[in-house]
């Protein structure tokens, strides 16, 4: 490998490492050269070095509060602003937690956007929603930081209701050029003159919607700004078990051969020249000119975004204040642009060494000490569930060799980085593009391969029709693993999933389950990996196990299919719960058995098909019975009520109430807060159940 | 603009006689006598003129500019252009190159080609002359004395030169652009 040089922009670098430039003119020669490490000097947070514990100093940034505030800063004052700014985000998530990496790559982003930009009244929109911790210290958020991702304080994510600052909320990737679209046509429409600006990242790049935005900007010619925050990080969480995972996908090599050739752009403004000449009249003539003109000269030069339709600029340094705003300057006062693409190269976790070196590049942090990069891990005698699915899955897929993973550019988040290290050749990212991931597994198998589509519970909304139509209507034999079932934590509703009973339960040919614990999840995966005729899915929660013993070499055994099971044999109230909600029912069990009562528990297991006997029995020898699930109205509860009362088992004396997530959106917070601010809490089981007891009294005990 | 449908003629006009028709010449009359093909390009695809290898060879002569490649000073007439175009055309066509050099050639005809498409047409020339002017060839050549610094400081000149010709070409929305947008602007610019 060459030997690394040493180049210095301005007396504030040093030394530090860049991985491989994005961009490689190289390739304009036709020769291949070999990629030499480009060593720049970057900015640290001290000259030393050091990394402060206690909070650091900031004298600048204590300065501004709103981005107004730093209308008449210097270049170098604002410099000075990003290395403040970078150091204030590195001490504050070391004290909550949160997406760490993706806020340090664009510090100076943010600070040039709002330098050279008016928000509110300039729409910036941040398509990763963690990386705007930056974004959230300079508009009159600082202080409220420390309270990132709690209960009642600030969301991880840009939310519209927290900040007129925040000018769209995203949690999923790949929305916001189609957000800034709509704001710039309504801007158009109502003759406003603010600017519209987008920032999404590679990653992003890989979800269709983003393309479908891109070719409408293009079409539309709306002036609106789109900012390509290129780092090279196209999976989550960036690195599998045993390193950095290499960009996934065409897309990514087609984004490093980025190049602009300037003959072959000059070209194709002549030829628009010569197709204006024909006529204004003749706009379809002329547009099929272009057209050609355009195919005829692409292939080499043009670049996949000029052909949609916009305005390419770039590659740019992402972590030059300078330049980016000299561009955004320029582009903000050029009046009729239509849709212009900037292509900044930033790195993940850029300006805090630990962040740098990881494989990770700290994309999701607990808390840390900022000294050492150490994260502070609580222990826990169990694992999460993600990991014994994980386990589950490797153990089915030893047995059977058909058995393959997909998930979409989450190797962490949903274990199957396990799976990849165990089983390389059968675990498939597809990037951020559940839609395609969905068919993809239908296809697979259509060749008689038996697909487990690892997709969270929210992030699999998008990739409904694809279930609906290309899954479930063909009765193809599609496994989904819905991790992150029911409520989330601190990453709030975007990321919450409610829904996922509801609108899997509705389809005619799936089998609906869940696991109340870890045993049953490895049963569950045993069940799905049998169950070969017709498609069918499980979720499980965020969190981990309660401790029950697991089945011997993690292989579970399958279950009859639609058969529960009860817990504990009680009398006069039943409590039948699905999933998760079955560990909340016991302990409700155990608060009711305090006050005298002992309660029959049973788990359900299967919202479809129903277990009819046990449901009937449990309607026969009880007077309520009430369902409990982590999910909203249409789930479990809906499903029990429709076989009753088709049953006449509602024209007796029985009572039946259901216990679901209340409709409205749950907030960020602690797992036990939101639990209570939905009112599934054990509690709250309980003082249902005394309540439609008629014991009012010991509701209230119970409450308060 | 005609680059991929120009060649396929070009080759048929200037295929000599000798290559094609020296059996069919010689067994005389009208009857098509199947003759031994020869298979141009050796049975592969042509090099694609569209294909980025070809054409970013040709955009980034290590020997020069596409004056160079035709031999002509800068300041040549267009006569000269294509005078010196057929020479050179005739000598590295495939047909008539020797066989062991057939692939070498065709490269260099293919780069000619592309030399003289521009050069031919004054409106592409005189883009072509601005853009050997600011110096950008000597960028996107294969000449670079230092790469790690011509990366990075290649990128500045680059969008320099974008943002130059963003503002250039959005004087004003012509007659010509009716997009969505473009009629938008009018209208609020004309009302204002």
């Amino acid at each position: 490998m060459a030997a690394p040089r040493l180049i210095c922009f301005s007396s504030h670098f040093k030394a530090s490492s860049l991985t491989q430039p994005l961009f490689d003119l190289r390739l304009q020669t036709g020769v291949f050269k070999p990629r030499r490490r480009l060593y720049v000097c970057a900015s640290l947070l001290s000259d030393s070095g050091e990394y402060y514990s206690q909070r650091p100093p900031t004298p600048l940034l204590d300065t501004v509060n709103y981005p107004i505030h730093m209308k008449n800063l210097s270049a170098k004052e604002l410099k000075q602003l990003a290395d403040e700014l970078r150091s204030d985000v590195i001490f504050h998530v070391s004290r909550t937690g949160g997406h760490l990496g993706s806020s340090l790559g664009v510090v100076e982003l943010t600070v040039a956007l709002h330098f050279v930009f008016n928000a509110p009244q300039d729409k910036i929109l941040w398509d990763v929603g963690h990386q705007s911790y930056p974004h959230k210290i300079l508009t009159g958020r600082r202080d409220k930081m420390p309270t990132l991702r709690q209960t009642n304080g600030l969301s991880g994510f840009t939310k519209r209701s927290e900040s007129d600052y925040d000018s769209f909320g995203t949690g999923h990737s790949s929305t916001t050029i189609s957000a800034a679209l709509g704001m710039a046509v309504g801007r158009d429409l109502k003759g406003k003159k603010n600017h519209v600006v987008a920032v999404i990242g590679d990653g992003a790049m890989t979800a269709g919607q983003a393309y479908e935005a891109l070719n409408n900007a293009g079409y539309l010619d709306s002036n609106m700004i789109v900012i390509l925050n290129d780092n090279k990080q196209v999976s989550l969480p960036t690195a599998s078990l045993d390193g950095p995972i290499p960009p996934v996908g065409a897309l990514s090599s087609a984004l490093s051969r980025l190049q602009s050739s300037r003959p072959l752009r000059e070209l194709r403004e002549v030829a628009k020249g010569v197709s204006k000449q024909i006529g204004g009249s003749m706009h379809e003539l002329a547009a099929k000119v272009d057209e050609y003109a355009r195919g005829m000269i692409s292939g080499s030069g043009s670049t996949l975004f000029e052909e949609l339709g916009l305005y390419y600029i770039g590659p740019v340094d992402g972590h030059n204040v300078d330049d980016l705003v000299t561009i955004l300057e320029e582009v903000k006062e050029t009046k009729t642009t239509g849709p212009v693409l900037i292509h900044v190269v930033t790195e993940k976790g850029r300006g805090y060494p630990y962040a740098e070196r990881a494989a990770d590049k700290y994309h999701g942090v607990g808390k840390f000490d900022p000294a050492t990069g150490q994260q502070f891990k609580s222990s826990s005698q169990t694992q999460s569930f993600t990991n014994y699915f994980a386990d589950a899955l490797i153990a089915e897929a030893e047995a059977d060799r058909n058995i393959v993973a997909i998930h979409a550019a989450m190797g962490g988040g949903t274990g199957l980085n396990y799976f990849l290290r165990r089983f390389p050749t059968r675990c498939f990212d597809v990037g951020i593009a559940e839609q395609h991931a969905v068919t993809f597994a239908a296809g697979l198998a259509c060749e008689g391969l038996k697909p487990f589509c690892a997709i969270y519970s929210s992030f699999l909304q998008r990739a409904y029709d694809q279930v609906v139509h290309d899954v479930d209507l063909q009765k193809l034999p599609v496994r989904f693993a819905m991790d992150r079932a029911g409520l989330v934590g601190a990453d709030g509703p975007t990321h919450c999933g409610a829904f996922d009973v509801t609108y899997m339960a509705c389809l005619p040919n799936m089998i609906v389950m869940a696991p109340s614990d870890e045993a049953e999840l490895f049963h569950m995966v045993a069940t799905a990996a049998a169950i070969d005729d017709r498609p069918s899915c499980l979720r499980y929660p965020r969190g981990n196990g309660i401790g029950v013993p697991l089945p011997a070499g993690n292989k579970g055994v399958p279950l009859e299919i639609g058969k529960g099971r009860i817990m504990i044999e009680g009398e006069r109230v039943a409590l039948l719960g699905y999933g998760a909600a079955v560990q909340s029912c016991l302990a409700a069990a155990s608060i009711i058995e305090q006050h005298g009562l002992r309660v029959t528990v049973a788990d359900a297991r299967f919202c479809k098909p129903l277990d009819h006997a046990l449901i009937q029995n449990l309607a026969k020898h009880h007077e309520v019975l009430i369902t409990v699930e982590e999910g909203s109205i249409g789930g479990f509860g809906s499903h029990v009520a429709q076989f009753m009362a088709l049953n006449g088992l509602l024209d007796s004396t029985i009572k039946w109430r259901p216990l679901v997530l209340p409709d409205r959106y749950i907030d960020h917070g602690a797992p036990m807060d939101q639990l209570a601010e939905a009112g599934l809490t054990p509690s709250h089981i309980a003082a249902t159940v005394f309540n439609i007891l008629g014991q009012t009294r010991e509701a209230l005990e119970i409450m308060s | 603009m005609n680059a991929a449908i120009a060649a396929p003629i070009f080759l048929q006009s200037l295929s000599s006689p000798t290559a094609s028709s020296g059996p069919a010449a010689s067994a005389g009359g009208g009857s098509s006598i199947p003759r031994r093909v020869t298979l141009l390009w050796g049975g592969r695809a042509p090099p694609s003129l569209r294909s980025p290898s070809t054409r970013t060879r040709a955009a980034a002569r290590s020997d020069g500019t596409f004056y160079d490649l035709l031999g002509v000073p800068a300041s040549g007439s267009s006569g000269d252009i294509k005078k010196a175009y057929k020479e050179l055309a005739l000598k590295y066509h495939p047909d008539v190159s020797p066989p062991d050099l057939a692939a070498e050639y065709t490269q260099r005809f293919i780069e000619v080609h592309e030399a003289y498409e521009t050069l031919s047409d004054p409106d592409r020339r005189a883009l072509y002359d601005d853009h050997l002017r600011s110096g950008l060839h000597v960028l996107l050549s294969g000449q670079r004395l230092d790469e790690e610094v011509d990366d990075l400081s290649g990128w500045r000149s680059q969008w320099h030169d974008q943002l130059a010709k963003l503002k250039q070409r959005s004087k004003n929305d012509s007659e010509g652009n009716l997009s969505w947008g473009a009629r938008m602007r009018k209208r609020w610019a004309e009302s204002s």
